[in-house]
């Protein structure tokens, strides 16, 4: 039976004693951090089921081969669209996203098509109209563009980077 | 979980000390001492995307250039510090220094070439 990991307990202690130091020191604000913790919490609830289903999908319906096949070594081209559209299309916080891939990444998807799919998560298709109104249009289409390059960029070097150290 | 919950704490922090105000405090020097601050303060600010437009308006205003509001906007939904240890703890420490360090130099190369680009084309 595999054990469940609980990754990051030093990390919840050490924010906790934080808490408790804070909450000694400044109440009001701790109280008001707590707070923004809950609403946060509260608004990524339907992100977090939305990730849990879609990794049970991919669970069920890619099997580690397909993964490989379209994700990993020998993806191509098609390996680096998926990820480019899965970014701009993800919503929610980078955190939010990381199970999901790690667990990709253990049947077979390559680190730099992670690093592309992390990067054109800045491509966020509900801000656009914001962006157009303080940047211009102009501006607006010619960052995107340039967003999703350096997505690809970034992900080829880092396969170099990843595989010279191996 | 844990590691989840850490990370909402700790954003709340953030949310709470760094407010728009603070962030503005910061900027309003020379040029790339601005990009570089943009930059920096992006990747350390944390909350939804539409913050961080809302606080480039009001910057606008106070006349911050275009480079320093740019990398801003644009650290804050590619780069988070805070979120370092999450990622590092997940993908490795190695995955996620290249990532983070590729991500940081993107960040300012994308915004000076949009905008000469933008030059180029006008």
């Amino acid at each position: 039976m595999k054990k469940i990991e609980f990754k990051g307990v030093k990390f919840f202690f050490i924010i906790f004693i934080a808490y408790s130091v804070l909450l000694i020191f400044d109440n009001s604000n701790t109280l008001i951090s707590l707070f923004k913790a809950y609403h946060i919490f509260g608004t990524l609830i339907p992100i977090f089921i939305f990730i849990i289903i879609l990794t049970a999908f991919i669970n069920y319906f890619l099997k580690p081969k397909q993964i490989l096949k379209h994700f990993g070594e020998d993806s191509g081209k098609k390996g680096i669209f998926y990820s480019i559209i899965g970014g701009i299309l993800s919503h929610g916080p980078m955190y939010a996203w990381y199970g999901m891939l790690k667990d990709m990444r253990e049947h077979g998807l390559k680190d730099g098509l992670i690093a592309t799919f992390l990067y054109s998560r800045a491509v966020k298709l509900p801000l656009l109209p914001m962006m157009i109104a303080i940047f211009g249009i102009e501006y607006t289409i010619i960052l995107n563009i340039y967003i999703i390059i350096f997505s690809v960029i970034q992900g080829k070097i880092i396969d170099k980077f990843i595989k010279v150290d191996k | 979980m844990p590691m989840m919950l850490a990370i909402i704490l700790l954003v709340s922090i953030f949310q709470t000390y760094i407010t728009p105000e603070t962030i503005s405090k910061f900027f309003g020097y020379s040029g790339f001492y601005d990009v570089l601050t943009g930059t920096f303060v992006g990747a350390i600010a944390s909350g939804h995307g539409s913050i961080s437009f809302i606080i480039a308006d009001g910057l606008k205003e106070q006349e911050v250039s275009l480079y320093a509001l740019s990398t801003f906007t644009l650290a804050w939904v590619t780069l988070s510090f805070i979120s370092l240890p999450a990622e590092a703890s997940v993908f490795g420490i190695r995955f996620t220094t290249y990532r983070n360090i590729l991500s940081f130099l993107s960040t300012i190369l994308i915004v000076y070439l949009t905008i000469f680009t933008i030059g180029i084309l006008s």
